[in-house]
């Protein structure tokens, strides 16, 4: 300890400490959903209350174990409610929308980061200001050209072009930061060889900025993976539904099924945070090199 | 490139700017014509039910005589005219001139089965008429009336006898009215015209801009004008027209009702009056046509003014556009940006299908909020046109004009009035100045910490501090909002372990507010965290080495080495996350609800309720225009001051 402190090194059991309280504030809400999940009925409450609780019944109370493990209420959400088709709705847009967005944003970004054209500039910060309109002022218009004008409501096809274009904005924004750091004498190396743009692009950009792409792609998967409010407005058939949507009907309005709900609510998670771990060691280099840089 | 003489240019601009604003202006009138020849089919068609309401008031509606009235009514209606008459009591049809109920059919008889939406729209037209007379006022349409797709017009009116509704009738009447023809003779004349006089007077003028200019303006707005005026004739005389025919056909009617009336020698009194058939839906006189049969002079005046009127305005628009393509193409605007495009064609062809989308799904919409934004759009006016619900800026006079969130109350008190703008606003920066304080602080300690070399379990701390961003935030909020419930929530059970009674968390400002603000922490510290992380990792660790040889201390290295450093990481990542919490829908609209009454409520969830819960669209787009202004301005003043501290 003392040879650490002299080098200016902070002792490590403070550190511990704090990091610990942390990381239980960050588990324990994590811990209840799945508490609640696998209690198998649909109260609120980790554990029933004796009438004239001590201390140790709280304690019980607030503890994040079931009093009995049973699988019901996955059971149920699965085969009594429309979920699964929900979740499948859910993975289709989303996977959509990535593809959508990520190549319309990866094609967008590429000009602006490699092209000098009339436009650029005011392109870019029309892109930054578009991240600043207000969804209640776009919601009634976007029903009105998706649902009356295009035809698509109920329809995936448009909720889909909804989310794909909506991410853009901020896809390009970090797409061309990190182009940007790309040197461009690569490409230009391979235009002397004869390569085409189409070429340099798949060959020596794309493999480049994985990290910002990948982040990309993510971002535009959990956008579509998340969103309840224009799915709610667009979608009017129940199995049409978006899994967020069908989650928000089990503890919305008169219905408290709590149970349903955590257990829906994990389904839904698992996939987008093993997603999100399984990317996570991109977030530093592709968040800092990219969008979040000026 | 060989650069085009001026006069090409202009001469060009006048035939593109002159052929779109004709074009425009023909449009235009067309369907001002097809709309008045509408209305006209659709007055008439009234009068017919109307005539045969009154018929069937003065016959009796249960008589046998209804079947003779009906049959000499259809002798003066269009042919392939069909009418049903439905008595409510007994959803009975008592007669009826539809060829199908003849034989097995004969009325009169109960409905079938297979009828079930006349009846519904019996049903329909009772409760609007009941409706409209509890409220005293006409918000219900009493007509009903639909053009079908074979260009009939399906109307169905009450027929009310001493004050009660008895029945009503569903016809179906062929429209008649021609449909205007317009074949645009006149606009190709004045397009041919205005090239010609231009081109004369270029080949006068020679290259001289400005006076070329001016010359082509002038051709341009004097074939517009010309054409303008020749609509505006056309409108007035159709309308005179329309309101003639019109009362033509009142008076026929009333004529034929009066022979019928005569020959089933039922008593008329009081005396038909035809010119009152002429009705809106909700069945109040039109007052276009007089007692004596003739268009009402004042009414029709009022009409073609108000034509002329829109038809002037419609101009200055056509006008400015076609001024604009006129000026753009002749100073040259056109072959410039014809010549960029080209030049850069591989840059826009990249970019362009991002752009369509955009402009389609991001940019439009948002143009048509604001543009709502202007009107006073709601739930009960969708249907109407939005230069027929325009105010101009009455909404955002209301939003931003009314400064009354303190109420005095009657004991001396004082009330705060949460639907306020100003509350709400008020609000809406603590909410973001905290929370936002609250990541950045957090998520800073944390990266310091998890920077330190050697710490144990570092990689498993990392990942499980970043899975509240991985987690969707509407089930972390509903998450939150179930664990803060008063009677079973975890919160209250942990508190009780310390004997502290539940607390009814929704029901006062500051404790609302103290269920949003952990649960928004909750999930926004891992970004700030990660970019922090990022930063601090590309120090190089030589700079502390060489900090600590001269003897600085730990927060002297701080304030020296690692905040600079990660200063141009740090700064848009808190202007974005400033952004994204100003903004934080679900958060907000979960978890709190904006309970107790409103309060907790910041601008994006409230604006979000006066547009669904309380269907004010027009008000909600104005308070939404308002929230885009109030971070536009953010922007720019953040940009402002961080560029000039970088500066420095």
């Amino acid at each position: 300890m003392a040879k650490r402190s002299l080098s200016g090194e902070p002792a490590h059991a403070p550190l511990h400490a704090i990091v610990i309280v942390m990381t239980l504030y960050t588990l324990y809400p994590i811990l209840w959903v799945f508490c609640i999940a696998f209690s198998g009925r649909q109260s609120l409450a980790i554990a029933d209350l004796p009438p004239a609780p001590g201390v140790l019944d709280r304690l019980r109370a607030v503890m994040p174990w079931p009093q009995q493990f049973s699988a019901a209420n996955f059971v149920s959400v699965l085969t009594d409610q429309p979920f699964a088709r929900w979740m499948l709705n859910s993975a289709i847009v989303s996977a959509a929308t990535t593809v959508l967005g990520v190549s319309l944003a990866c094609s967008a970004a590429y000009a602006f980061s490699r092209f000098k054209f009339p436009g650029r500039q005011p392109g870019m910060l029309l892109l930054l200001v578009s991240q600043m309109f207000p969804g209640t002022l776009t919601l009634i218009p976007l029903y009105i050209i998706v649902v009356q004008w295009l035809g698509l409501g109920s329809s995936m096809l448009g909720l889909v072009l909804v989310y794909g274009t909506t991410s853009i904005p901020f896809s390009v924004w970090m797409l061309k930061g990190y182009f940007d750091t790309i040197p461009k004498e690569l490409e230009e190396a391979a235009m002397m060889e004869g390569a085409s743009a189409g070429k340099i692009f798949w060959r020596i950009v794309m493999p480049l900025a994985t990290p910002a792409i990948a982040i990309t792609a993510l971002f535009s998967f959990m956008t579509a993976w998340n969103e309840f409010i224009i799915a709610a407005t667009l979608m009017d058939k129940e199995l049409n539904y978006t899994a967020p949507v069908g989650l928000r009907f089990f503890v919305g309005g008169f219905q408290q099924q709590w149970g349903y709900f955590a257990a829906g609510s994990i389904l839904v998670s698992v996939p987008v945070v093993l997603l999100f771990l399984y990317l996570q060691k991109y977030l530093v280099s592709g968040l800092t090199a990219g969008g979040v840089k000026g | 490139m060989k650069a085009a003489s001026h006069r090409i240019r202009f001469l060009a601009g006048v035939a593109l700017g002159t052929a779109v604003g004709l074009s425009l202006s023909w449009v235009l009138l067309r369907a001002t014509r097809r709309d008045l020849a509408g209305e006209r089919d659709r007055r008439e068609a009234i009068i017919s039910v109307q005539a045969l309401a009154d018929l069937l008031q003065k016959v009796g509606f249960s008589s046998t005589r209804v079947g003779q009235a009906v049959s000499a009514w259809q002798a003066q209606t269009p042919a392939g005219t069909v009418a049903r008459i439905v008595a409510i009591a007994g959803a009975q049809l008592v007669a009826s001139t539809d060829p199908a109920d003849r034989g097995a059919r004969e009325t009169p008889r109960r409905l079938s089965r297979e009828e079930k939406p006349l009846y519904d729209q019996g049903q329909r037209i009772r409760a609007a008429v009941a409706t409209n007379r509890d409220e005293g006022g006409a918000r219900k349409a009493e007509i009903e009336i639909d053009e079908l797709a074979s260009g009939s017009l399906a109307l169905a009116a009450p027929v009310e006898s001493g004050g009660t509704l008895s029945g009503f009738l569903a016809v179906q009447i062929p429209r008649t009215a021609q449909e205007p023809g317009g074949n645009g003779g006149l606009a190709a004349l004045l397009l041919a015209a205005a090239i010609a006089v231009f081109a004369a007077f270029a080949w006068f003028v020679g290259e001289r801009r400005l006076p070329l200019a001016a010359g082509a303006t002038v051709c341009l707005a004097g074939a517009l004008l010309v054409h303008a005026n020749a609509a505006v004739r056309t409108v007035r005389e159709e309308l005179r027209a329309a309101d003639e025919a019109v009362a033509a056909y009142a008076t026929a009617q009333g004529r034929q009702a009066g022979e019928v009336l005569a020959s089933l020698q039922v008593p008329v009194d009081p005396p038909l009056a035809p010119a009152s058939w002429d009705t809106d839906e909700v069945r109040r006189p039109r007052r276009l046509i007089g007692e004596d049969g003739h268009p009402n002079e004042v009414a029709l005046a009022g009409r073609v003014a108000r034509a002329s009127f829109e038809a002037t305005r419609a101009l200055f628009g056509v006008a400015a556009v076609s001024l604009l393509l006129l000026l753009v193409s002749g100073f040259g605007g056109f072959s410039r940006a014809g010549h960029e495009l080209v030049e850069h064609r591989q840059a826009y062809l990249y970019i362009a299908p991002a752009m369509i989308g955009l402009l389609i799904l991001v940019f439009f919409p948002f143009f048509y909020g604001i543009t709502l934004s202007f009107t006073d759009s709601n739930l009960y006016n969708t249907n109407r046109s939005i230069a027929e619900t325009w105010i101009g800026l009455r909404n955002y006079g209301d939003v931003l004009g009314d400064f009354g969130f303190i109420q005095r109350t009657q004991g001396g008190g004082f009330v705060i009035n949460y639907l306020n703008f100003y509350w709400t606003l008020l609000f809406t920066i603590l909410w973001t100045v905290s929370n936002v304080s609250f990541g950045v602080v957090v998520g800073l300690a944390l990266a310091l910490i998890l920077n330190t070399r050697d710490l144990a379990l570092r990689p498993v701390y990392r990942v499980l501090l970043i899975l509240p961003w991985a987690m969707p935030n509407y089930i972390t909020s509903l998450i939150w909002k179930g664990m803060f419930h008063q009677q079973f929530g975890v919160v209250n059970q942990f508190l009780g372990i310390f004997g502290i009674s539940p607390i009814a968390w929704f029901e006062t400002v500051g404790t609302s507010f103290f269920t949003a603000f952990p649960t928004n922490g909750w999930l926004s510290f891992p970004f700030m965290m990660v970019v922090s992380l990022g930063a601090l990792q590309s120090i190089p660790a030589e700079l502390y080495e060489a900090a600590r040889v001269d003897g600085a201390t730990r927060w002297q290295q701080f304030k020296a080495i690692t905040l600079p450093s990660i200063r141009p990481a740090l700064v848009p990542a808190i202007i974005i996350s400033v952004v994204w919490t100003f903004n934080m829908f679900n958060v907000v609209y979960l978890v709190t609800a904006g309970e107790p009454g409103g309060s907790t409520e910041i601008l994006i969830t409230q604006a979000y309720k006066f547009a669904f819960q309380r269907y004010r669209y027009g008000y909600a787009a104005a308070y939404s225009t308002v929230i885009f202004f109030i971070l536009l301005v953010y922007g720019v003043i953040q940009n402002r001051v961080s560029k000039a501290t970088e500066a420095a």
